[in-house]
């Protein structure tokens, strides 16, 4: 069945064909698509789920190949950081079931955060590392990572990235392949499943290089990267993964300027780690110059440059490190035209991919905020008044951040929020603040999903040491920023099913913290004032902020109240939209509008209001 | 032959489902194509960009600067962001929506006036197809959705039209919305008959 999908999708699809018995991950953008399309289709033989953090998933998914079935496991490339302690170690000990790391890394950084190569993680743990260059490639080369896992008996990496787990195209999909129903496999070998004892680490780790040259054999045997001699000794190009996607294109446009393709070699790398040497060889015995196009980090590149070494290769290589291409962001037909000109020095006018520049200056700004009716307004607010009645100002008190919607409060209006590091890393951060000595009170903010994904940890380290800090967690009650995703304190909601909730709220007492209160962020002045209240104590002081994300809980047809407005009493002051920075609410002729599709009736704008020209009613 | 639509907005305009839709035309009729949508991380109000590749059986996702033969934008500001794109010659639909930030909202920031990227647009060389906001029809009292309206232009007006019929598309409107198929396929049948006077 032909179908369109995205590059996600695609994974999902592949390893349903490969038979997957278990898929499980932990949301994050561009990888999300991945499960979240599993979680919707109805599997009768394969496990789903999203676990509690990237960690958890690949120890899971270890567990059931160690079993000897089939697993994938999902992530965006900061979750490989998280997952990478346990996923070295499996790596040394390999596995009987095929085991896939689905990682998605994000040139361009279309996501926030890093532009982190995951390519060296599979060199650094000698684990195969498979790339596609288009949606299609990304559902085939699944399938191929589930069977290159089985023969070497190993875990393989699929890499994609943002621009191919997040398009959409046309795939031939065929029918899932029956889930293995074998009994599962209860193998009791200590040199192969613990790292106890040097003999056993260094076998494992022998094991593991001899691992990765198998794999070599088994992918050049394949014929996965294609090189493609041409007759004569022209311009020789490898490419790697999606960069490959853009050769034919940049060809049309070289060829204006004197480039002629058919007299280029070419080397499509879709299994960059191992280093295919094999096919690099003959390229380089056939072309005077290589030009090598790959995203982000001259992995490849390198690797050509001590292979021409070991060769005796007196040619150029043009690419990174000749200072042609850059190992920021995203490549596409400009590098191709530009790596190609360099190569073959070709004279490119300088307009050929420079143009609107000076048009692009006068876009208005437009920073991210939360959305209408988002509880996570309520608790910024409520933070900056506590620091105001405190006397303080914002620039006295630090409030640490955390990843997902929470850290929205960095923007203004609120300009709460003061840094982000990675998931959990507000609550240790904090603490680092205090033991350097700062006198003011110090706060750390996380969002639900991120409490459980890696702010546990941190929090009793805090009670242990006793540090003077307050941590403000945002439960909206699922983990929103990546899409909607349930998390171990999301409710069972109508139609969630097959997990038990695991509440926040009895979690922190039993961690020790002797101060704690629940408020909800909707009510300003009983959250400020809690917070207040906090600052001002010794000790870990925790507050609870809960209130349902609004998206959420208008996809179910709930709204909070309405907002009614008496234009009469209204100024025109602006505080609300000053204060709040609320989408739904604009200035109109006569009076402060509300946008009523938008609104979810909060009530934050009310909160600011003292013309009284706002009204909330609860909904019935 | 060949296209290459490059989209622009914010958030909640459905500017997506235009692509959406095309690129599931393009598959009915056969037609390779690679769509690449990219809302960033807003949500409702946030820049959102989406990129549509149709014709080339081998294509990366992104348009190259300078290539897109088509821009589709539903926003003045977010507008500017499509010019290192657009193709000299290219055809450039804009929807004169404003949706100002906050900070613009409060006289803190300023916003392009339409007149400066109409000019920007017209210096890049491009031919601008301008749809004002204050046309659109209205379906049993209320204004349609914008979007089905913008499509029906494109599909008219712009280089679209050797691609595919409207009847193409009409099915997919057909197949895709449950709800609404009507008042939908009556903003589409609207954008049809769109004709612009400032066509410059």
């Amino acid at each position: 069945m032909k179908k369109l999908i995205t590059g996600n999708e695609a994974v999902a699809y592949g390893a349903l064909r490969a038979g997957v018995k278990v898929a499980c991950g932990y949301p994050g953008t561009p990888s999300t698509g991945c499960l979240a399309s599993l979680l919707l289709m109805d599997l009768k033989d394969t496990y789903v789920e999203w676990s509690v953090n990237e960690k958890v998933a690949v120890e899971i998914a270890a567990g059931v190949a160690w079993a000897g079935h089939r697993a994938l496991c999902t992530m965006k490339m900061s979750g490989v950081n998280v997952a990478y302690d346990s996923l070295i170690s499996v790596a040394y000990s390999g596995c009987d079931g095929g085991m896939v790391i689905y990682v998605a890394d994000d040139p361009g950084a279309n996501a926030g955060m890093c532009e982190q190569d995951t390519r060296g993680f599979a060199i650094m743990s000698d684990m195969p590392m498979l790339e596609p260059k288009s949606v299609a490639e990304a559902y085939w080369l699944t399938q191929f990572a589930f069977e290159l896992s089985e023969q070497i008996k190993g875990p393989v990496f699929l890499r994609s990235v943002t621009a191919i787990a997040d398009s959409q195209a046309e795939v031939e999909i065929e029918e899932p392949a029956p889930v293995s129903q074998k009994p599962p496999l209860l193998v009791r070998d200590i040199a192969r499943y613990t790292k106890a004892g040097s003999v056993i680490a260094m076998t494992q780790h022998r094991q593991l290089i001899e691992r990765l040259e198998l794999a070599e054999k088994i992918i050049a045997q394949a014929g996965i990267n294609q090189l493609r001699l041409a007759k004569e000794a022209g311009l020789g190009i490898i490419a790697c993964g999606v960069a490959a996607a853009y050769l034919e294109e940049g060809f049309e446009i070289a060829q204006a300027y004197g480039f002629r393709p058919e007299t280029a070699s070419i080397l499509e790398i879709k299994a960059s780690h191992p280093f295919p040497s094999k096919e690099v060889s003959q390229l380089l015995d056939r072309c005077p110059t290589v030009l090598v196009l790959e995203e982000l980090e001259a992995y490849i590149e390198k690797s050509v440059y001590v292979m021409a070494q070991k060769l005796g290769y007196r040619g150029r290589i043009v690419g990174k490190l000749d200072g042609t291409l850059s190992r920021i962001g995203e490549y596409g037909v400009k590098q191709v035209v530009q790596g190609i000109s360099a190569a073959l020095k070709l004279d490119l006018p300088e307009t050929l991919f420079n143009a609107g520049q000076e048009g692009l200056k006068l876009a208005a700004a437009r920073p991210i905020t939360v959305c209408a009716g988002c509880p996570h307004r309520g608790t910024y607010m409520a933070i900056n008044q506590a620091i105001k009645r405190l006397k303080l100002k914002k620039n006295e008190v630090m409030v640490t951040g955390d990843i997902g919607c929470t850290i929205l409060g960095m923007n203004p209006p609120f300009d709460t929020v003061w840094n982000e590091i990675s998931m959990g890393a507000s609550v240790s951060l904090a603490q680092g603040y205090v033991h350097a000595g700062v006198q003011t009170p110090v706060i750390a903010t996380i969002g639900d999903s991120t409490f459980f994904h890696g702010g546990i940890p941190g929090l009793i380290n805090a009670v242990q040491h006793q540090v003077n800090m307050t941590l403000i967690i945002m439960d909206n009650r699922w983990t929103a920023m990546t899409g909607m995703q349930v998390n171990p304190g999301t409710p069972c909601y109508d139609g969630l099913k097959g997990y038990q909730q695991v509440d926040i709220a009895s979690i922190v007492p039993a961690l020790g913290v002797n101060h704690f209160v629940i408020v909800d962020p909707f009510k300003l002045e009983e959250t400020s004032t809690a917070i207040q209240n906090a600052l001002v104590m010794p000790g870990v002081k925790v507050i609870l902020a809960r209130q349902e994300c609004a998206i959420q809980a208008q996809r179910r047809g709930e709204k909070e109240g309405v907002i009614k407005i008496t234009p009469e009493n209204c100024n025109k002051c602006k505080l609300c939209i000053i204060v709040t920075g609320c989408p739904a609410l604009s200035l109109g002729s006569d009076a402060i509008q509300i946008d009523p599709e938008l609104c979810y009736g909060c009530g934050m704008c009310v909160q600011t209001c003292n013309k009284e020209a706002l009204h909330k009613e609860l909904a019935a | 032959m060949n296209c290459d639509i490059y989209f622009t907005g914010v958030g909640g305009q459905g500017i997506l489902t235009i692509g959406e839709v095309l690129a599931e035309t393009a598959v009915s009729m056969g037609i390779p194509s690679n769509f690449y949508p990219s809302k960033g991380m807003a949500q409702r109000g946030g820049f959102v960009k989406a990129q549509l590749r149709l014709g080339r059986e081998h294509v990366g996702p992104n348009i190259p600067p300078r290539g897109a033969d088509i821009v589709v934008s539903m926003e003045v500001s977010e507008s500017l962001k499509a010019l290192p794109l657009i193709k000299e010659g290219g055809e450039f639909v804009l929807l004169g929506n404003v949706w100002a930030p906050t900070a613009v909202a409060l006289g803190k920031a300023p916003y392009p006036a339409l007149e400066q990227v109409k000019e920007q647009i017209h210096l890049a060389g491009a031919r601008l197809i301008y749809i004002d906001p204050a046309q659109l029809p209205l379906y049993q009292d209320e204004t349609v959705r914008a979007n089905l309206f913008v499509l029906g232009v494109l599909v008219h007006l712009s280089a679209l039209k050797h691609m595919f019929q409207p009847s193409d598309v009409e099915r997919v409107i057909r197949a895709r919305f449950s709800r609404e198929v009507e008042s939908n396929l009556f903003a589409f049948r609207c954008g049809l008959e769109y004709s612009v006077e400032e066509a410059a």
